[in-house]
């Protein structure tokens, strides 16, 4: 038991039911898994603390997408971006972070009728590898068998990302151990993820 | 897809079907992937068959709307629980008290119906966040400010009727007390308008609160009966200036005549803004210090000497800790000021404090912020913004990582008890608690402070831990209801809980063999017969599941 304010200083959502794992992983299968039109992601979200999020965000810049940086606090991406464009219609994010702005985010993002269609929770090991949880579209997720030889694991996780099926398709859950390289500037947990439409079956 | 208590698979798919005509069929979720959006992050029952979890949702747009829906709901018995935003974590979020129901989320009921500024009030619908309405006012350019929580991602409406609070004067803090005048869709289908919206045509719907005749805002909050649609919100017109001043106190026993003079202070409006209290020697920051300390910026940590009189110290004291201090010359207690209003006047006001306030001995005085307002961009990143009427999610942030929090931990439950606004009960409190802790086999709670939300009664409010594991969260289910039996003992109460608890506390206000709670039933039973509305919540259960709960 601890006060509020000691409370806040150890931190308020840090293990928080990730609700999108079991969002996720309904089976509904309306495309065929041939049929990869990509969702179209009108923002990427890293956190600038991170040497890994930025790796992320430095990919996804090469792949000709906006990047929005954060270190940690998303009120400013929330109310000066968000929070409006999502007003106008959903479009989708995806994001490499840490808890806190991904659990901010999947709770907002259905009041717009979006979730969280992709995830992938990455812990350090001891060994020095780093496993890779992810559950997601099926397709994706057999894509994400390179993390198994990537050291450069975030970067895949970029190109990943993009390639998210824009229509609901099968999905599934599966984990990667693979190679890393750990600056001291990463967490032992950092999350990527993808917010998309809901397309209902 | 699952089914409500009591409720047959057959009139289940029936009530859907006419949910889907009353809404548009893409505004009622029956998938488990829907319904799973509905679930408690913070549920205390994680992993287990406990769990309170919802059947379907159904998404109004509209009064009119809502109004089928609760004809619906009573036509074919359907439980329904409604949620404004379903954002009031570690108070139960969007899962309803009694698993099965339908969740009836009002977000898409967002409209801000009026903002008056002349007036400063505002009418919303309980769809309305935080955020949208500091929006709306700073898009039109209105000199008004909105007392947020912190977080401030949820609804004034929502908010306001858990009894939630914020920051800026008193007479805004308190969420619910700063309302002025409702609408209701009662369990039968049919609308009523409190106070002056009573009258057809009023003019002060959102200006006079009461109107005529009993005032039955109250029993719209905690409470199940009736479903509020609309909402007036008193706001705050934007002072000219803000200006803080910290008294600094250097032995234990100042903490007594500390809070006499803060309350007398408060209480005469010579400081309007919430006191926030905090002691250098025990490391307890005050409230608006806590991202200062996450940043790494706070002061350094204990020497060996500290720490070893800390960990001595009984309930945050011991000779030894207070020569210590003076020697050291560090602060036993910290209080901080805030004053909104004219810069003379607050300028005056600080001083008539520091008078006061010289009378304890060794009393020393820290000049803080001085602004004039509205505040520049730079401002506004270094302050702590519900204190400033600006919504914020940087409490999420905290949880990431940070300098003092490389390995952050839990999620939480809250353990919220009232204590009266003395010196003497916070240390009372402090030994109950610490004493209860070690008896109920949790964590020792070091030396707290209590906020000021409330002008006439502290508040603690404990993190009680959710964790990965179930024996964990079980054991520590049992420590909270004893920790609220140890409290009411004491004449403790809490202000607001999460679902989990809620019968235990109701059962706690037993006076003359709960007669109030007794009242709510009988009240319950006549304007929901039927008990469609969130049922359980608040420990008011409707007839048909009330000897279940007993």
């Amino acid at each position: 038991m601890s006060s509020r304010r000691e409370f806040l200083q150890m931190g308020v959502a840090a293990l928080a039911l990730p609700i999108s794992a079991h969002a996720a992983l309904s089976p509904a299968s309306s495309i065929l898994d041939g049929e990869t039109t990509a969702t179209p992601l009108y923002k990427v979200v890293f956190d600038e603390r991170f040497s890994a999020s930025r790796a992320f965000a430095e990919e996804a810049e090469r792949l000709g997408l906006s990047i929005h940086g954060i270190k940690g606090d998303m009120t400013d991406l929330w109310y000066h971006d968000l929070h409006a464009r999502w007003k106008e219609g959903p479009v989708a994010i995806a994001g490499l972070t840490a808890h806190g702005p991904i659990f901010c985010l999947e709770r907002l993002a259905w009041d717009q009728r979006m979730r969280v269609v992709f995830r992938a929770d990455h812990r350090y090991r001891a060994d020095g590898s780093i496993e890779h949880a992810l559950s997601g579209p099926s397709i994706l997720l057999r894509r994400a068998a390179a993390l198994g030889d990537e050291i450069n694991w975030s970067s895949e996780m970029a190109s990943l990302v993009t390639r998210c099926p824009a229509m609901r398709s099968q999905t599934s859950q599966s984990n990667v151990i693979g190679p890393a390289v750990k600056h001291a500037d990463d967490p032992e947990h950092l999350i990527s993820w993808v917010i998309a439409p809901i397309h209902r079956a | 897809m699952k089914v409500p208590p009591g409720v047959s698979p057959a009139d289940f798919s029936e009530a859907i079907k006419r949910f889907e005509d009353a809404v548009g069929k893409d505004w009622v979720f029956t998938s488990d992937e829907d319904v799973a959006l509905y679930r408690d992050p913070y549920s205390p029952f994680l992993g287990e068959p406990e769990e309170l979890l919802a059947s379907a949702a159904v998404a109004p747009d509209g009064v009119e709307q809502v109004q089928a829906v609760v004809r619906i709901a009573n036509e074919y018995k359907i439980p329904i629980y409604p949620v404004s935003t379903g954002k009031n974590l570690g108070y139960g979020g969007s899962a309803p008290v009694f698993s099965g129901s339908v969740v009836l989320d009002l977000k898409r009921m967002n409209r801000i119906l009026e903002v008056n500024e002349e007036s400063a009030y505002a009418l919303v619908e309980p769809g309305v966040s935080y955020f949208d309405l500091y929006r709306y006012i700073q898009e039109k350019g209105l000199k008004l400010w909105v007392d947020v929580p912190d977080p401030g991602w949820g609804s004034p409406v929502g908010n306001a009727l858990d009894r939630g609070g914020g920051y800026l004067m008193a007479q805004y803090r308190n969420h619910f007390d700063s309302h002025c005048g409702m609408e209701v869709v009662l369990a039968n289908g049919e609308i009523i308008r409190t106070g002056m919206g009573a009258m057809p045509g009023a003019k002060t719907w959102q200006e006079y609160k009461s109107g005529f005749g009993p005032w039955v805002d109250g029993i719209f909050s905690q409470s199940n009966f009736g479903v509020v649609t609309k909402m007036g919100f008193w706001l705050m017109p934007e002072p000219e200036a803000y200006l803080s001043g910290t008294v600094m106190l250097s032995r234990h026993a100042d903490l007594i005549p500390m809070v006499k003079i803060l309350n007398y202070l408060e209480n005469t409006r010579v400081t309007n803004g919430m006191p926030d209290l905090g002691s250098p020697l025990l490391q307890i920051p005050m409230i608006a210090e806590i991202d200062v300390f996450n940043r790494g910026d706070g002061p350094p940590p204990p020497d060996a000497e500290l720490a070893g009189l800390l960990a001595k110290s009984d309930a945050g004291y011991s000779p030894e800790l207070e020569q210590y201090a003076l020697k050291k010359g560090i602060s036993y207690w910290s209080c901080k000021l805030s004053f909104y209003g004219a810069q003379k006047a607050n300028e005056a006001n600080w001083e008539f404090a520091k008078e006061r306030f010289s009378t304890i001995p060794g009393a020393k005085f820290v000049e803080g912020e001085s602004y004039k307002l509205p505040l520049t961009p730079e401002q506004r990143e270094k302050v702590h913004k519900p204190q400033f009427g600006i919504p914020s999610l940087t409490m999420f942030s905290i949880g990431a990582r940070s300098p003092v929090n490389p390995t952050p931990t839990n999620d939480h439950m809250w353990f919220s008890p009232i204590i009266p606004r003395t010196g003497e009960a916070i240390i009372e409190a402090n030994r109950v608690f610490n004493e209860a802790a070690k008896e109920f086999g949790i964590p020792a709670l070091a030396f707290s402070l209590p906020s000021c939300y409330w002008e006439r009664a502290f508040i603690f409010i404990f993190a009680f831990p959710v964790t990965r594991d179930v024996e964990t969260n079980k054991k520590n289910r049992a420590a909270f209801k004893k920790l609220v039996q140890r409290a009411a003992e004491h004449g403790w109460g809490e202000y607001r809980t999460a679902p989990a608890y809620q019968d235990t506390i109701m059962n706690t206000y037993g006076y003359n063999n709960h007669s109030l709670l007794r009242f709510h039933e009988t009240l319950k039973d006549a304007v929901d017969p039927n008990g469609i509305l969130s049922a359980g919540r608040y420990g008011i259960w409707p007839k048909h599941l009330r000897k279940s709960n007993a």
